[in-house]
């Protein structure tokens, strides 16, 4: 079974990869905007705080760099769509591909340790706490801030003319609303968290790598679509919810997955089991539905 | 008041699908009228609107609307001035938010939207109050999906945002054509019943010749991208469609055949 360490881990990276998933709920829900630069700004965000950190920087300060640069990668994305007319998903797999360099421009190597480096973790430290619960509980104030701020913004003036934008753009610019202003704000917003998901994960694990953005996209999918087939996403506030508890299911399911030693899945088969994971939240929900007409029919 | 002059508007320029819209077409609305505009398939009414409205760009000619030259902004700059509701009933509205964010999006139309709740308490008297005049009983469910209302009931909460705020031009695109007779009847009535009450400038395509005399002070005909009459007044009084169609045979000395004009 999973131990006491292994399952705090599963948490905390859940929590992380609870921003990753708000990021998508934004690109992929809220603008309907499919965004895959996440695989590349999530890398970008550990980038950008491990070279600061190392530098002396304050890791909040790298850490709140990491979210800036998150940003304008997703403004670009956002303006190749807006202005120069390139379809989203090719846009977003060019800023992806791009920032591979950029990120080992940043460096300057491959990775960078962090691991004897002042990090946002470290004050925390003098908690008494064990040092796997650490982490957890500065996590989950970072979420929960960042959940009040997106479901504050969602409900305002201008997260509703974003929403509007996703779901009716016709619509949204009869009202007057500028629709591709209201894409780059969002993207962006979406690639800012997806940045500082990056700075956590980097923080926490004690590593920048170049190549720790692979996968970021269908493990954040996972999570969306994952926690979304568990909490009915019927408001924003149980959408983003469900960002977060989706994200730690994942990270629990996959622990387990790797603990339980059962049919002798390996460490090695976490990316086939995160495809037949994110399938089967898809698919689930339809079958279910399914199911449930065909009962009441029989019944009528 | 909106004054369109000689626009020119050609789709496909050089290729062999080469269309000319609109052919040097021209025409004036003053305030509070509320003009009918009718035409056979292609005549170039949805496109006249989609070029006042800003979805698409004239290849030449001005638009002006209350002395402001709009020709070249897009439509999320005009929006302060040109009100509109959409053919598809599903069209005007955003079926995954609820009544009143729908209603919230329409009361800034055109205005800086900003950081404060989109949903205000002091609005809801307001959206209430409007909703009641549909007697549907949206009153009462404010915070229901859009998309749980019908497309008649869909169509009418349109109308109803195009006008919660003051407009200079209200468009309305055969707002009426994509519904059941009956529905149809319902929402022709709270139009005129909107525009009169508040007094809004109006152009309102139709399909239906009958509906574009019944309907409105003034009726325009287009055909092949160009006003071939425009009637108001005494001449328009008691107009039969057979006197619409003889005056357009005069005029272009053609038949029309397009049934949907002649049978609607």
């Amino acid at each position: 079974m999973l131990s006491e360490i292994a399952l705090y881990g599963a948490v905390e990276t859940g929590l992380i990869y609870g921003l990753v998933a708000f990021g998508i709920y934004i690109s992929f829900r809220v603008l309907n905007f499919p965004d895959l630069t996440v695989d590349g700004s999530f890398p970008l965000g550990a980038a950008v705080a491990a070279i600061l950190i190392i530098d002396g920087v304050n890791p909040w300060l790298a850490t709140s760099a990491a979210i800036m640069a998150g940003m304008v990668a997703g403004a670009v994305t956002a303006l190749l769509n807006v202005k120069l007319k390139i379809l989203n998903l090719l846009a977003s797999i060019l800023t992806m591909i791009a920032l591979y360099s950029v990120n080992l421009r940043i460096m300057g190597r491959p990775n960078i340790a962090l691991l004897s480096e002042e990090t946002v973790l470290t004050p925390w430290e003098e908690l008494a706490l064990p040092y796997y619960q650490i982490p957890v509980l500065l996590f989950s104030l970072i979420t929960i801030v960042a959940l009040v701020l997106l479901w504050r913004f969602m409900k305002s003036e201008t997260g509703l003319a974003m929403r509007a934008t996703g779901a009716n753009p016709r619509m949204a610019r009869a009202q007057g609303i500028a629709t591709g202003a209201m894409i780059v704000l969002g993207v962006a917003i979406s690639n800012g968290l997806v940045g500082l998901a990056g700075a956590l994960f980097a923080q926490s694990q004690g590593a920048a790598d170049v190549t720790m953005g692979v996968g970021v996209i269908v493990v954040g999918l996972a999570s969306l679509i994952g926690g979304e087939a568990v909490i009915t996403p019927t408001s924003v506030l149980k959408a983003l919810l469900a960002c977060v508890v989706g994200a730690i299911i994942y990270r629990l399911a996959i622990a387990f997955a790797l603990n339980a030693n059962f049919m002798g899945i390996q460490a090695q088969d976490l990316n086939l089991i995160t495809a037949v994971l994110v399938t089967l939240a898809i698919v689930l929900p339809g079958v279910r539905n399914s199911v449930r007409a065909r009962l009441t029919r029989n019944n009528a | 008041m909106i004054s369109a002059s000689n626009l020119k508007l050609t789709f496909g320029k050089g290729t062999p699908l080469e269309n000319p819209a609109l052919r040097d077409m021209s025409l004036t609305v003053n305030q509070g009228e509320f003009v009918t505009v009718i035409g056979s398939n292609g005549a170039g009414k949805s496109t006249f609107l989609n070029a006042l409205a800003g979805e698409v760009m004239v290849d030449s000619g001005k638009i002006i609307v209350d002395d402001q030259d709009m020709t070249r902004l897009p439509t999320y700059k005009r929006a302060h001035r040109v009100a509109r509701v959409f053919q598809d009933p599903l069209a005007g509205t955003c079926e995954g938010l609820s009544i009143e964010e729908n209603l919230a999006l329409a009361i800034k139309r055109g205005q800086r939207r900003g950081l404060s709740s989109a949903v205000k308490a002091r609005h809801m008297d307001q959206f209430r109050a409007s909703l009641a005049t549909l007697e549907l009983g949206l009153e009462d469910r404010l915070t229901d999906k859009m998309g749980l209302l019908s497309g008649g009931q869909r169509q009418a909460v349109s109308l109803l945002m195009a006008s919660l705020t003051p407009s200079s031009i209200l468009l309305l695109d055969e707002h009426t054509a994509a519904l059941d007779p009956k529905t149809a009847a319902f929402v022709l009535e709270l139009t005129e019943k909107i525009v009169s009450e508040q007094k809004l400038t109006t152009l309102m395509v139709t399909h239906s010749m009958k509906q574009a005399l019944e309907v409105g002070t003034r009726t325009v005909m287009l055909h092949q991208g160009q006003v071939v009459f425009d009637i108001a007044g005494k001449d328009r009084e008691g107009l039969t469609v057979k006197d619409l169609l003889s005056l357009f045979e005069q005029q272009r000395g053609i038949e029309i055949t397009d049934d949907n004009l002649l049978l609607s």
